[in-house]
């Protein structure tokens, strides 16, 4: 074995009590949307922290062999949730890529476009108007949805970044007009640059209720892109500036997030990988207008609606978001099929077949109930749903339930 | 590696180049199964999609003189699917098509890859039921199952998988194809093999389809949950229930040590202090039901046992809670789970208790035992860690111990894991000299070069 390598080894040693709880059972085959695709060991979890074991054991020797099967991966969480040991898989599978990505370095243009994308607050916000141009140049307008197939670098459509960003817009401290309390809104790149009006209708509905908005001047990323490409040092230092700012804040007890990804990157994730203690209690958007403001709505809305759990959710919430949705509107039936998007941020960009692939029999259940309307609390989950729909023809439309809480809260409805 | 890129040119010509790997990090993905056994990286991993490329599979084998593993989900608790002598490793996971549910005849023909769970889900929205139920069923294949003769949690009524196996079609050494039994619910002509591929764990053919029997689902059902303060008890009520010509579908047993591992992980309200408590449930007719209910209830209050039922399907949901949270509660005390099914007679339950008691102590160990009472299968559970080299010492010294005495106790090695090649030295012990080489003639004959499953069992 090569000193390099062996270097590798020993660190990733350090893994071994983590992996060590891995008792082999398999039940993870079960919830693994890859796994029920591929039936194929390497694609799930267990397989995954074997081929850890198996490097550090001495067994094989290819990193980029691992490397290859921990990168062909959501991050959905779910073998997680359901692993009857508590197998800590996600720290296992984002510090095991740190290391290995130390020596296996990752290629040029994925570092300068991480770089460039994320650890530098003012990129996007002084670029924007130009990234958001230029993606007009590139690509061409898919259908009606507001969608569009970007041509560069990976066929995909995306949808186009707003020429101003939420916090060009909402920087600062949005007061209610009888304030009754202050919360920090935290939106995640997907609402600062692209669902700009989500961010706006969270602070909307916030203000409607008498609670005042904090939002950062300046987007910082949660650091969950870093960590899913092995930039350990770099998610830390994304989980910790964070963290620092919303310190900064004595007078908000609440983090308020609509993006669940975001939250597990801050409050899951990230306290547990760079050990930070959080000062402020985390709370999703949906979670925090019926637990903390109990919100009670006297208008429904029209059509037959459908959900889809994001696998980031705080699952211990489901109940409360169903109960929510059911009084927001009156045909409101959740989804059958409880799998995964198959979204995964940088997955759907490395594996887009295999992702959408995941998704696609979700589309074919709203398709072949004839939902009008499918709620997802999530940007990452309704870009990839709204894409499966293009690509399907289905006829639904696709977004977070705030915006028909703030539609219903404009015409009077609460 | 030249070696195995050939091998890979030879398999590709079957299944296709996509469904053969030989990289080492995919060999190293099924170098391993449940059991806590050292792995052992195959050649080659292959993945038919049609059972016909099954004899195909086994006819290349023969003539490279190579070993060939079968493998299903790789659950299995006894390195049954450990490639101990390397070669080829078959994955039967693509071939996991439901080829017909008959609700006239009641039965399901499947292809050996599909789930159990997947199969039980789709019999049940026929109407029907498939009773085994074990507890890995969400993850299990059916191959595996009859492979494994797997049990479950309805066991003691339903019977094992055995019961409900009506035909299995398999390839042999020779690569033929090879049935055996059929629709008629009586059939005598010619040799049971269908029973000879049940527990076969891969040494003697390899199962392209299974026909399965299916059953009625009973009407009502009632469970409880009972506490009592002595594990001693509790077992001794297990046996009273079958002696009085009782059959639950379910009985099932937990120590104190157990119980307080579980409501230490997940906080639903067991009383830490009792000694062991049994989870019961009746299912058939509504009037049979009440009847034996009545009499289970009368028969736990004797021994002082405190009694609760579930009277709406979220309290069955809560008393089966404690139950499907053990194992997770267990693993998470300590690194490394050591999970035995040393299996009594059911009058010998209150005996096997306290061996396991007497070991714990003896070998300074946790232990942990639950499991299917009213089977006489115990899963006593040992908490360790496999870093521990002196304690592991411990632990292999406490296992020889547990099994001679189920033997002494008219018991057996396994009532439902295998042997594969955890048990495999204690087999002597329990069959005799003579049994095992009637295996061992039996192998030789049907598998002369010795390419099915090497190293286990026998
Ligand atoms: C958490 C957990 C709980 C469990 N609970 C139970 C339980 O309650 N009851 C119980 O009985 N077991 C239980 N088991 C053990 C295991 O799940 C069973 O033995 C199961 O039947 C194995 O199925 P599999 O598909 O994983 O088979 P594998 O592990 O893949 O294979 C098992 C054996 O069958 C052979 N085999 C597989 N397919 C074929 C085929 N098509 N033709 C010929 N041979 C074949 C293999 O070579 C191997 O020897 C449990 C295991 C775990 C991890
Ligand atoms: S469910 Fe958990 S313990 Fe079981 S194999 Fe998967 S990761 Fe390991
Ligand atoms: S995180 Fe999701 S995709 Fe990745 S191994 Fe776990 S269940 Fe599978």
């Amino acid at each position: 074995m090569s000193k390099k390598l062996k270097r590798i080894v020993d660190e990733l040693k350090e893994l071994e009590s983590l992996t060590l709880q891995c008792m082999k059972c398999g039940v993870c085959q079960s919830v693994c949307p890859l796994y029920q695709k591929d039936f194929f060991e390497p694609s799930v979890a267990r397989g995954k922290i074997s081929l850890i074991e198996a490097l550090y054991q001495g067994r094989i020797e290819s990193v980029p062999g691992v490397i290859k099967y921990l990168d062909y991966c959501i991050l959905c969480g779910r073998c997680k949730r359901f692993c009857p040991s508590s197998v800590n898989i996600d720290e296992i599978f984002v510090r095991a890529k740190g290391i290995l990505r130390e020596i296996d370095e990752l290629p040029f243009y994925q570092k300068a476009l991480l770089k460039s994308l994320i650890e530098s607050a003012d990129f996007l916000t002084n670029f924007q108007p130009v990234i958001s141009v230029g993606m007009k140049l590139v690509s061409k307008s898919a259908g009606e949805s507001g969608l569009r197939t970007v041509k560069f670098p990976i066929k995909k459509s995306v949808a186009p970044v707003s020429p101003k960003s939420f916090n060009a817009i909402f920087g600062g401290l949005n007061r209610a007009e009888s304030e009754k309390m202050r919360v920090i809104f935290y939106p995640g790149c997907a609402i600062s640059y692209i669902f700009v009006e989500w961010g706006e209708a969270v602070v909307g509905v916030l203000n409607h209720f008498g609670v005042s908005v904090y939002v950062p001047e300046k987007n910082r990323c949660c650091g969950i892109p870093a960590a899913t490409m092995g930039e350990i040092d770099m998610y830390k230092k994304m989980a910790k500036l964070n963290h620092d700012w919303f310190s900064s804040i004595d007078d908000a007890e609440y983090v308020i997030t609509a993006c669940p990804t975001c939250g597990y990157g801050l409050f899951d994730l990230g306290v547990r990988v760079a050990g930070l203690e959080s000062s402020k209690k985390h709370m999703d958007i949906m979670v925090f207008l019926k637990e903390i403001l109990n919100v009670k709505l006297n208008k429904k809305t029209k059509g037959r609606s459908t959900l889809h759990i994001p696998c980031h959710y705080e699952h211990e919430y489901d109940k409360t978001l169903i109960g929510e949705l059911s009084e927001l509107n009156g045909e409101f039936e959740p989804l059958e099929n409880q799998s995964c998007c198959g979204f995964g941020g940088t997955f759907s960009l490395k594996h887009s077949g295999d992702s959408k692939e995941v998704g696609a029999a979700k589309m074919d259940e709203v398709k072949s109930k004839g939902f009008e309307k499918l709620y997802s609390p999530c940007p990452g989950c309704v870009m990839q749903l709204s894409e499966l729909a293009l690509d399907r023809g289905v006829d639904v439309k696709v977004e977070h339930p705030v915006m028909d809480f703030y539609r219903l809260i404009k015409e009077g409805g609460a | 590696m030249v070696r195995k890129r050939r091998l890979k040119k030879l398999f590709s010509k079957i299944v296709g180049e996509s469904r053969c790997w030989i990289e080492e990090e995919v060999c190293a993905s099924y170098s391993y199964d449940a059991y806590p056994e050292k792995p052992v990286l195959p050649d080659i991993v292959v993945m038919p999609t049609h059972t016909e490329q099954i004899g195909e599979i086994i006819d290349l084998c023969n003539r490279l003189e190579i070993p060939l593993t079968v493998r299903g989900s790789g659950t299995n608790l006894s390195g049954g699917t450990v490639p101990v002598k390397g070669g080829c490793v078959m994955l039967t996971t693509a071939l996991n098509r439901i080829l017909e549910i008959n609700k006239d005849d009641m039965y399901a023909r499947v292809e050996p890859g599909v789930i159990t769970q997947n199969l039980a889900n789709a019999v049940e929205r026929e109407g029907l039921l498939y009773p085994p139920d074990p507890a890995s069923m969400k993850v299990s294949t059916i191959g595996g199952n009859v492979a494994e003769n797997s049990g479950g949690l309805r066991a003691l009524k339903y019977g094992v998988t055995d019961r409900y196996v009506m035909q299995v079609k398999f390839y042999d050494a020779f690569s033929n194809l090879v049935k055996s039994g059929g629709i008629p619910v009586k059939l005598v002509t010619g040799f049971n093999l269908k029973g000879l591929m049940i527990s076969s764990e891969g040494l003697l053919g390899v199962i392209s389809e299974v026909m399965l029997k299916l059953v009625p689902p009973p009407q009502a059902r009632k469970t409880m949950l009972v506490f009592f303060d002595d594990v001693l008890d509790a077992s001794r009520v297990v046996s009273e229930i079958i002696i009085n010509r009782i059959l639950p579908a379910t009985l099932e047993i937990m120590d104190n040590f157990t119980i307080k591992t579980v409501e230490k992980f997940h906080h639903i309200g067991l009383p830490t202090d009792k000694g062991a408590l049994l989870l019961i449930e009746v299912d058939g007719h509504p009037a049979a039901v009440e009847d034996e209910y009545v009499q289970v209830e009368k028969i736990c209050r004797k021994y002082g046992g405190d009694v609760h039922i579930a009277k709406k399907q979220e309290d069955r949901d809560k008393l089966w809670q404690a139950r499907r949270d053990t194992l997770s509660s267990l693993a998470m005390l300590k690194p490394t789970l050591i999970l035995e099914d040393a299996t009594v007679p059911r009058s010998r339950v209150p005996d096997m208790i306290k061996v396991i008691q007497d070991v714990a102590k003896k070998y300074n160990l946790l232990i942990g035992t639950f499991g299917h009472a009213g089977d006489g299968n115990l899963h006593p559970t040992i908490l360790t860690d496999r870093r521990d080299e002196e304690e592991m010492k411990r632990v292999s010294e406490a296992i020889d111990e547990i099994f001679e005495r189920t033997l002494d106790l008219g018991g057996t090695l396994s009532g439902e894991h295998g042997v594969g090649i955890a048990k495999k030295k204690y087999m002597e012990k329990e069959v005799g000299r003579g049994t095992l080489l009637f295996y061992e003639r039996l192998k030789k004959g049907l598998d002369p070069k010795g390419i099915f499953n090497p190293g286990k069992v026998i």
